[in-house]
C-alpha cells in the first residue's frame, strides 16, 4: 500500500463550512500506480490526490505531477538567482555573506546593502515577474491565443503613457499606480471596442491590440517630447522598463494586487482549464464562458497595471513566462503558478545580467527580456505545431 | 432581448401545421416557437423563424435540411450557446437560458463541430473534462468519476488507446474520444453537430453505431446530419428544415418522399426500401435544372 494518511494537524482540510466537524476528518495523499482498496478512488494518471473527509462530506483535490515537479523546479531554481541576485554588484558579497545579512547578521555594511538596497530590488523583480507572467498566461489562456499578452495588445503601452503623465505632472495629478491601471483599462476597452469581441476573433482583437499599443507608444514619447529634458531623463526608465526606478508605494500596491490576482486566478484554474477549448465545448461543460473570460481579464489588466507601476512595460516575460511553464508542465491545466514563478524567474535573472553584463552601467531589464525575448517570439511562430506527434 | 416571453406556453399553443406534434410535455427537450437570428442592427439576419420541436424520449433525432435552413442554429438553441429572440428552449420544462449552467451539463452534453483540444491532451484527460460539471474546486476526483471515466473508455472502446495524445490519432479515434467525453458527462440528453462530417465511411458507421448503443442505454439524441441516407438509416426520427422552419418530422419512412427530397435540396430522386434495414434510399438522383 503506497497511500499514506496524513494527520491533520500536518494537512489541515480545507474545511468547506465544517470546521467544527474536523475532528471526524480524515487527510490522505494518494498516488496514482495504487491498487489498495483505499476507501477514496485512485486518483487519474499523472496526479497526486489529497483526499479529506469530513462527516460523509468526501473532499479531494488533484494535484498534477508534471506541473507540482515543475514549480518545485522553478522554486529552487528562483532560490538561486535570488541569492545571486542579493550577492550581486558593486560591493560583492559570498552567498554566505548575502544570506547573513538579510537575517541581520554579520557586518553591518552588508546587513545595509543586502536589506535597504537590494532586497527591495529583488522584490521588486519578484512580483512584477509573477505579475506580468501570470497576467500573459491568463490573456492567452481566455483569448486562446499564445501571443495575446497583455504587452502584445497594447496594455503595458496604455499604462506606460499614464504612468508617465503621472510622473511628468501631466493632467491628473495621481499616483503611477491608479494611473497605470487606468490606462491599462482605457487600452483594453479600445481595443475591446474595435474587436467587438473576445476570444472569437482571435486576430481582429490582435491587431487592434497592436494598433491601440503603437498609439500609446506614441503618446508617451511626445509626452517626453514636450517636457523638460532633466523630466525626460528621469521618465526615460519608464519607456523600457527598469527595476532601478521602482517606488515604493508602487510595489505595496503591486503586492497586494499580486496576492488577491493570484487567489483569483486559482479560482478561476477549473473554469480556465475548459475555455482552451472552443467555446461550445466550455459552455458545454457548464462553464458560463463569458462571466469567467471577463473574470481572467480583469485580473490579467489589473496585475499588468500594477506591474507596470512599478518596473515600466516588461512586457516580453509575459510571452516568456507562461511559455516556460507549459513547457514543463503537463497539457491537462493551466500553468498559473508555474508561470507566475518562471516570470519571477525571468525578471530576476534578466536584472541580473542587465546589472553585469556591463558593470557599472547598467542595462535595464526590459531591454534585457526584449533580447531574450525577439528570439522567443519567433520561436513561438516558428517552431512545429504539434511536438507530441508520434 | 426577450428570449422567454412565452416560456409558460403550452407546446401545443404552437399550432404550427408542419410543428412536431409529440407531447411536449413529456420530452426532455423542446423548443416553443422559437425565432432567432444571427448578427446586430441592418446586417441582422434570421435564421430560425417561429419552430417548435419535441425531441422524443431515449429515440435518435436526426435534423435535415440543405445548407444555410438553420439546422445547426436550431442545434446551437437547443443548446443554449445561441440566445433565441423569442421563443424558449424547454430543458424538463424550464427555460434553458434561465437554468444555472452547471445544472444544465448535468442534464444535456453537445459534441460541437468544432472539437480543438490542447495539445498534448491524452483521451483519457479529454473524458475526464467530461466529470467537470459533476465536480467542484474541493471535490476535483471521487470513486465514481473514475468508474464513470473507465465505462465511457469503454462504451466508445478506447481502453488500448487512453494514454495517447489526441493530436495523434485518427480523426474516427478522436470523433469516438469527444462522445466518450460526452459520455462520461452522464446526461440524458445529447447532442451532436455533424458528428460525421470529416469521417471515412468506416469511422461514420462507427460513430453511427455508437450513436445507437447510446440510444438503446435510454439516451435521448438530437444530431445535424448532412448525409440523409444515413440520417434515415440510423435516426427514429426524422426532421426537415428548410428557411428557418420544419418542412417535416415523422419517422424516416414517413416523412422522406421524393417530394420532400425535391423541396429540400432541388433534386430529383426515386426512393428505394432498403432491403436489409428496411430505411429510404435514394436511387436516380438528377438536379431538376439538369432536366
Amino acid at each position: 500500500m503506497t497511500s499514506r494518511s496524513l494527520s491533520c494537524a500536518s494537512a489541515p482540510p480545507p474545511s468547506v463550512g465544517a470546521a467544527t466537524t474536523m475532528t471526524t476528518s480524515t487527510v490522505s495523499m494518494t498516488a496514482s500506480p495504487c491498487d489498495s482498496p483505499s476507501p477514496a478512488a485512485r486518483p487519474p494518471a499523472g496526479t497526486w490526490q489529497l483526499t479529506w473527509r469530513v462527516r460523509d462530506r468526501r473532499g479531494s483535490v488533484l494535484f498534477d505531477r508534471r506541473g507540482t515537479a515543475a514549480n518545485l523546479g522553478l522554486v529552487v531554481a528562483l532560490a538561486l538567482a535570488a541569492i545571486a541576485s542579493l550577492c550581486a554588484g558593486s560591493l560583492p558579497l559570498s552567498p554566505l555573506a548575502a544570506l547573513q545579512g538579510l537575517a541581520g547578521l554579520g557586518d553591518p555594511m552588508n546587513v545595509f546593502v543586502v536589506r535597504e538596497l537590494r532586497l527591495s530590488r529583488l522584490i521588486a523583480g519578484l512580483a512584477t515577474g509573477a505579475a506580468f507572467a501570470l497576467a500573459g498566461c491568463l490573456m492567452q489562456t481566455l483569448a486562446r491565443n499564445r501571443l495575446a499578452t497583455p504587452g502584445i495588445i497594447g496594455i503595458d503601452n496604455g499604462a506606460t503613457a499614464f504612468a508617465v503623465a503621472s510622473v511628468l505632472g501631466v493632467g491628473v495629478g495621481l499616483a503611477p499606480p491608479p494611473m497605470a491601471l487606468a490606462g491599462a483599462v482605457t487600452a483594453t476597452v479600445i481595443t475591446f471596442a474595435l474587436a467587438s469581441d473576445i476570444g472569437t476573433r482571435g486576430y481582429r482583437f490582435l491587431v487592434a491590440g497592436i494598433g491601440v499599443g503603437a498609439i500609446f507608444g506614441a503618446l508617451t514619447q511626445l509626452l517626453l517630447a514636450r517636457v523638460a529634458i532633466d523630466a525626460a531623463n528621469a521618465a526615460y526608465p519608464w519607456t523600457v522598463g527598469s527595476l532601478n526606478a521602482r517606488d515604493g508605494a508602487s510595489l505595496v500596491w503591486l503586492e497586494i494586487g499580486l496576492a488577491l490576482g493570484l487567489v483569483a486566478a486559482l479560482w478561476l484554474k477549473r473554469d480556465l482549464a475548459c475555455l482552451r477549448f472552443a467555446d461550445s465545448v466550455a459552455t458545454g461543460l457548464g462553464v458560463r464562458v463569458k462571466r469567467s473570460r471577463y473574470a481572467a481579464l480583469g485580473v490579467s489588466i489589473a496585475l499588468t497595471g500594477l506591474a507596470v507601476a512599478v518596473a515600466g512595460p516588461v512586457g516580453m516575460v509575459a510571452l516568456i513566462g507562461p511559455e516556460i511553464a507549459r513547457q514543463l508542465s503537463s497539457s491537462r491545466g493551466v500553468p498559473l503558478v508555474g508561470a507566475a514563478l518562471a516570470g519571477a524567474l525571468v525578471m530576476v535573472s534578466a536584472d541580473l545580467v542587465g546589472r553585469l553584463l556591463v558593470a557599472p552601467i547598467e542595462v535595464p531589464v526590459g531591454i534585457v527580456t526584449a533580447i531574450v525575448g525577439a528570439p522567443f517570439l519567433l520561436w513561438i511562430l516558428l517552431r512545429p505545431a504539434a511536438r507530441f506527434r508520434h | 432581448m426577450t428570449p422567454a416571453s412565452n416560456a409558460t406556453a403550452s407546446p401545443l399553443d404552437a399550432a404550427d401545421t408542419h410543428a412536431d406534434h409529440t407531447d411536449g410535455a413529456g420530452s426532455p427537450l423542446a423548443a416553443q416557437s422559437l425565432h432567432a437570428s444571427y448578427g446586430r442592427g441592418r446586417g441582422r439576419r434570421p435564421v430560425i423563424d417561429d419552430l417548435s420541436l419535441s425531441l422524443p424520449a431515449g429515440k435518435v433525432t436526426a435534423i435535415v435540411g440543405p445548407n444555410g435552413c438553420g439546422k445547426s442554429t436550431l442545434l446551437a438553441s437547443l443548446s443554449r450557446l445561441h440566445l433565441p429572440d423569442a421563443g424558449a428552449v424547454l430543458l424538463d420544462g424550464d427555460d434553458i437560458q434561465r437554468l444555472p449552467a452547471r445544472e444544465v451539463a448535468r442534464k444535456l452534453a453537445l459534441l460541437p463541430q468544432e472539437t480543438h483540444a490542447p495539445e498534448g491532451l491524452t483521451v483519457a484527460e479529454l473524458i475526464q473534462f467530461g466529470r467537470q460539471p459533476h465536480q467542484g474546486l474541493m471535490r476535483q476526483w471521487s470513486a465514481e468519476d473514475r468508474r464513470i471515466v473507465d465505462e465511457a473508455l469503454t462504451a466508445a472502446n478506447l481502453h488500448a488507446l487512453a494514454d495517447r495524445p489526441l493530436d495523434a490519432m485518427s480523426g474516427g479515434q478522436r470523433q469516438r474520444a469527444w462522445i466518450a467525453m460526452a459520455i462520461a458527462q452522464q446526461t440524458p440528453l445529447l447532442l451532436l453537430d455533424e458528428p460525421t462530417s470529416a469521417l471515412d465511411l468506416g469511422h461514420q458507421l462507427e460513430v453511427f453505431e455508437l450513436i445507437r448503443e447510446l440510444a438503446a442505454a435510454g439516451k435521448t439524441l438530437a444530431m445535424v446530419v448532412h448525409d440523409l441516407v444515413s440520417a434515415c438509416r440510423y435516426a427514429d426520427h426524422l426532421v426537415a428544415m428548410l428557411d428557418g422552419r420544419i418542412i417535416a418530422a415523422g419517422t424516416p419512412s414517413e416523412v422522406v418522399t421524393p417530394e420532400l427530397v425535391r423541396r429540400l435540396y432541388g433534386v430529383t430522386c426515386d426512393l428505394l426500401l432498403d432491403p436489409a434495414t428496411n430505411s429510404p434510399i435514394l436511387t436516380n438522383v438528377r438536379s431538376i435544372r439538369a432536366e
